[in-house]
């Protein structure tokens, strides 16, 4: 699904000094530290595009319209993996009220360690949430896809509908 | 005068999308010491948009559930039976937006109450990252109906602020394990020491009767209070014999600075494998 990596590397340096003090016998260095840090990239949101009224439409996690993200961070670590999710989508152009269900299976989310193919992810359910765990060196990082369910009604207005999906990532 | 720098190498963002959007948070764990009452999170924006970035906190800590899952256990108002910092730890500013391809740094800021006893003290950061609306085109037809879903992200990581004197030990028992196909499944039950969170690596290396390394794993772990963790790695197919698991908890992690580990004596045991 998703290939090429562009590998970021962030190089953020500042200014070091190392000062020997002649005669003295005296050394000052500055100490450094690398550190890892965690990047969670959206990759691509859940897109459902247009969809008929009365009909319940369902993006499945490993098709092309599922929200992808792919987090690097430190490897081999657990993260926890927990999504809030909205039950219903709000028509920006009608007026206040107009709304639309939106639903999540027990599979609706994929995880996957250092790769990002979701043929062969673990499935798990956007409302438990789970637990995910960086890849081994040299590629630690996790994919994570989500599908879901849209039920606009027969009498549903037309527009624009939108929503939010919060996906929260806690090192552990 | 000792100047503390540091070096924040962030691998890469795997994307290959059009609008990969995304923050970079480092370090992911802060340490603050009682002396200095100050700490910072550096924010980079490796995208092509600016991220709108809102700063909360939280108290919580990991735990493990009853499958042996990790997972962060959070308490809205921690009592004082907790070591908790939710109440005098800010980060400021708390909203902001990160231009692309820039920096911006989070200050942290502790005010500890007077008299606080000497020991170690959590809170959690959360930094939640909404990049630009993604654009729903081509609604010529009025009477469709489009739906987009916007996708926001929070990234969680761990301050530990420390007063005085701390330190911290590691129990280990109930080792087990099981070896499911290519995929070794471990337990063991892990009760910290000590007055603050353990942080170290669990470390298993497979041998066989010769005593040869068949296999290895390491995790990252930190211990706050007790875990019965669940790990499962996939080592490869073993031939038929009996093998040995020493399984090993050190106070060691290759991703954070080594001045902010606490040495704690490393806890060992070994359990038998066996491969019909």
């Amino acid at each position: 699904m998703k290939s090429g990596l562009l590998a970021a590397a962030l190089l953020l340096a500042l200014p070091a000094s190392a000062v020997a003090q002649g005669g003295s016998g005296t050394f000052t260095a500055d100490a450094v530290v690398v550190t890892v840090g965690m990047t969670i990239a959206t990759l691509q949101d859940l897109t459902f595009g247009t969809v008929p009224k009365g009909v319940a439409t369902t993006v499945a996690p490993a098709a092309a319209g599922a929200g992808q993200w792919e987090i690097t961070g430190n490897p081999n670590s657990f993260v926890t993996i927990a999504f809030t999710l909205p039950t219903q989508l709000t028509n920006i152009q009608a007026l206040p009220g107009s709304t639309m269900p939106m639903s999540f299976g027990l599979t609706s989310a994929l995880w996957r360690r250092a790769n990002n193919n979701p043929a062969g992810a673990t499935p798990f359910s956007p409302a438990l949430g789970t637990v995910g765990r960086f890849g081994p060196p040299p590629n630690p990082t996790i994919n994570i896809w989500i599908g879901g369910t849209v039920n606009p009604a027969p009498t549903a207005k037309p527009g624009i509908y939108q929503g939010t999906v919060i996906l929260s990532l806690t090192y552990l | 005068m000792r100047r503390v720098l540091w070096i924040a190498a962030a691998l890469g963002l795997g994307a290959s999308s059009l609008h990969a959007q995304g923050v970079m948070v480092a370090p992911h764990a802060v340490y603050i010491d009682h002396r200095v009452r100050s700490g910072s999170v550096l924010l980079y924006n490796p995208g092509t948009e600016p991220v709108e970035v809102t700063i909360s906190t939280l108290f919580g800590y990991p735990v493990t559930d009853s499958t042996g899952s990790i997972v962060l256990r959070t308490v809205d108002a921690p009592d004082s039976t907790l070591p908790s910092a939710l109440a005098w730890i800010q980060a400021f500013p708390r909203r902001l937006t990160v231009a692309p391809l820039e920096r911006q740094t989070v200050r942290l800021l502790a005010r500890p109450p007077v008299g606080l006893p000497d020991g170690e003290y959590w809170v959690r950061l959360m930094i939640a990252a909404k990049a630009g609306q993604i654009p729903i085109v081509g609604v010529s037809d009025t009477t469709a109906i489009q739906v987009g879903v916007t996708l926001e992200v929070r990234t969680i990581i761990g301050i530990t602020y420390r007063k005085g004197p701390v330190k911290t030990g590691m129990t280990l028992s109930n080792v087990r394990a099981q070896l499911l196909g290519d995929t070794l499944v471990t337990w063991s039950r892990l009760v910290r020491q000590g007055n603050a969170a353990f942080v170290g690596t669990v470390r298993g290396t497979v041998m066989d009767s010769t005593g040869a390394t068949r296999a290895s794993f390491a995790t990252p772990l930190g211990v706050y209070f007790t875990m019965e963790p669940r790990i499962a790695s996939v080592i490869g197919k073993l031939p038929k014999g009996r093998y040995w698991l020493r399984y090993e908890v050190v106070a060691e992690r290759e991703d954070l600075d080594p001045s902010v580990i606490l040495p704690a004596p490393a806890a060992r045991d070994s359990v038998r494998l066996v491969v019909p």
